[in-house]
């Protein structure tokens, strides 16, 4: 749950990319860290791979100031998403205040990304987040050759209620799209909350735009 | 219970970070650097260490204040007094580095650690739902137990208590027939003594004039009371009375035969004799028409409950004797073929339907009228049966008549040819 220290007039937000392995999520993270220019940017902070396969997690930390003097702190993490990583990935989604579910447009990652899926439902849960969590999900490797069409992708998902994205992580296309996506769902909960724009004259808009989005 | 672990992406102050780093060594390290007069402060100007660490602020004339930077925070101030700027800059910058290091390896402990104490907490919660579900199920299983205990014991009585019925009702519908057959002799006799009282009566009258001397009296009293006729039927009342006595004498022996051995112990016996008992008890009920045929062996003695089993008879021939009520023939038979004794029942009467035929054995299933039959002599006998080894065998078609088939496994050793 992010958390307003008055004192030193900070707002920290968790975000967590979730999804099944392999589908791109530290990918995500990286060429968000190449491609965006916030106010703040901090190192990004990678936790022992094996192979490339993430075993903690990434975390790329971003910030910017807003006009009443509060500063936003954005904390990106990253899960890991091979299956026997489950408690990782609880520990990690605990408090977070939204989600970005990449999912692999490949044909033969349905299966897949409907576990992950599932799996993120019942971590949800039992971490004792609210179902209300904003959530984005963002369909990735959209330069592959044998990936499910736009068309079959909005048909299967039309009843959900999360913004959907599409994107080339490794090319970078799309990965600023599902961050701006989860920032304005994020904003709308945080508003509530904490009176953004009434206090902070913080928009919705204007909270994208210091992320650098 | 541990207090739950620290939050693994939480804000750690400079102080924290240090204490995973050799505190001497990084202090001696810094004042070769330095020179004598350095510190390090939190970000809120809590001295954390250096030579004026928990000492009051320096009032140096030129004291050099870089902030320590990690994740975009600032966590604290390096302060020193006496260095070039350019020197406490580079010394700060060395030891962000370190301390993003530090803060990598804090945070993949802390993770490490909230994920144990969390599958812990999860293991802890299913064991104690494990436990109380075991718990549950011993405590289901020992009230079903008990009700199990509780319901045999009901059905046990209640069997007993069926049994003991359809042995009286045997029992009584046995009683009726020989409270009949021995109510004939008894009659006659009662009424042959009446007759005799007479007869002793006027003998004496006569007997006592001729003794007085009065002959003409005498002989006038014999020609009155026709002595001649007393002295001739006198003798044959007392020998049909004798004949009726001995006749109610051997009906109580059957039955005595019959009764006194319901002991419920165990005797060797020839059921050949059994069959004999039994027919010749019920024997004397047989209706005008109805022919009782035997054709009984001499059989291997076995040890058996002999009263049981001449309740097993007695049933059989009754249910024939209902068969063959207009009239037939009743066949009894003793057998011992492949290894067990074969007591068949069989007559020509109505027979059996098939949709009949299936439950013939049931508890309760009568063709009778209400208050006829209780619907359990074949039950028992069945459990008779098989509780002696055995089984009964029904062959029956409807106009053709019935035979049922008491079969009994001989004991070992006693075979075929080895006849007591």
């Amino acid at each position: 749950m992010a958390e307003l220290d008055e004192q030193r007039n900070r707002l920290t937000v968790k975000l967590v990319y979730y999804g099944p392995a392999l589908s791109g999520k530290t990918t995500n993270l990286t060429r968000l860290h190449d491609l965006l220019a916030p106010g703040l940017k901090g190192e990004m902070m990678t936790l022992e791979t094996e192979g490339d396969r993430t075993l903690f997690f990434d975390l790329l930390p971003l910030g910017f100031t807003a006009p009443s003097g509060l500063r936003v702190k954005f904390k990106l993490f990253t899960v890991p998403g091979q299956v026997i990583h489950d408690g990782t990935r609880k520990a990690v989604l605990s408090r977070a205040d939204g989600v970005i579910f990449v999912a692999d447009s490949q044909r033969n990652q349905v299966m897949n990304n409907g576990v992950s899926f599932d799996n993120l439902m019942r971590n949800t849960a039992t971490v004792g987040l609210d179902s209300t969590l904003p959530l984005v999900v963002q369909f990735n490797k959209r330069d592959l050759s044998d990936i499910l069409s736009e068309a079959e992708i909005m048909e299967r998902w039309a009843g959900a209620a999360w913004p959907l994205t599409f994107a080339c992580a490794l090319e970078g296309s799309g990965v600023i799209e599902t961050f701006a996506a989860a920032l304005r769902g994020v904003y709308d909960c945080l508003d509530d909350k904490f009176s953004l724009q009434e206090r902070h004259g913080l928009s919705r808009e204007s909270f994208a735009a210091g992320a650098g989005a | 219970m541990k207090a739950p672990a620290p939050h693994f992406d939480r804000e750690v102050a400079l102080g924290e970070l240090l204490r995973s780093v050799p505190g001497e060594k990084l202090g001696a390290a810094l004042t070769k650097v330095l020179g004598g007069c350095w510190h390090m402060v939190e970000g809120d100007g809590t001295p954390v260490l250096g030579p004026g660490a928990g000492l009051a602020p320096r009032t140096a004339a030129d004291p050099v204040a870089v902030p320590l930077h990690v994740d975009m925070e600032i966590v604290g101030t390096l302060v020193a007094s006496g260095a070039p700027r350019e020197l406490v800059e580079g010394t700060a910058a060395w030891l962000e580095l370190m301390l993003a290091s530090v803060r990598r390896y804090r945070m993949a402990a802390d993770l490490h650690l909230e994920v144990v104490n969390m599958d812990y907490e999860i293991l802890q919660r299913e064991h104690a739902a494990l436990q109380k579900s075991e718990e549950r199920y011993r405590e289901l299983a020992a009230q079903l137990e008990r009700r199990v205990a509780t319901q045999v014991e009901a059905i046990e009585l209640a069997q007993r208590q069926l049994y003991q019925a359809e042995k009286m009702a045997s029992v009584g519908s046995l009683a009726a027939g020989m409270a009949h057959e021995i109510n004939n002799p008894i009659g006659f006799i009662g009424s042959n003594l009446t007759t005799a009282i007479d007869y002793v009566d006027s003998m004496r009258l006569a007997l006592l004039a001729f003794h007085g001397g009065d002959r003409d009296g005498a002989q006038a009293l014999w020609r009155k009371v026709k002595l001649d006729l007393v002295l001739e039927d006198f003798p044959v009342l007392l020998s049909e009375s004798a004949a009726g006595a001995q006749r109610i004498a051997r009906i109580v022996a059957k039955l005595k035969d019959y009764a006194s051995i319901d002991s419920g112990a165990m005797a060797e016996v020839d059921l050949s004799d059994a069959v004999r008992t039994v027919a010749s008890i019920l024997g004397d009920q047989i209706p005008q028409g109805v022919e009782l045929a035997m054709d009984l062996q001499s059989l291997p003695k076995i040890l058996c409950d002999r009263g049981r089993l001449n309740q097993v008879i007695t049933s059989l021939l009754q249910n024939s004797l209902h068969a063959v009520i207009k009239g037939g023939v009743i066949r009894l038979t003793t057998r011992v073929t492949g290894g067990e004794i074969r007591i068949a029942v069989s007559d020509n009467g109505c027979g059996i339907a098939p949709e009949v035929l299936s439950r013939i054995f049931d508890p309760f299933f009568t063709t009778r009228d209400v208050g006829k039959g209780t619907g359990l002599g074949l039950t028992v006998s069945r459990d008779i049966v098989a509780a002696h080894g055995g089984r009964i065998e029904v062959e029956s078609a409807v106009g053709n008549g019935s035979t049922f088939t008491v079969c009994l496994p001989l004991a070992d050793g006693v075979r075929l040819g080895t006849t007591a």
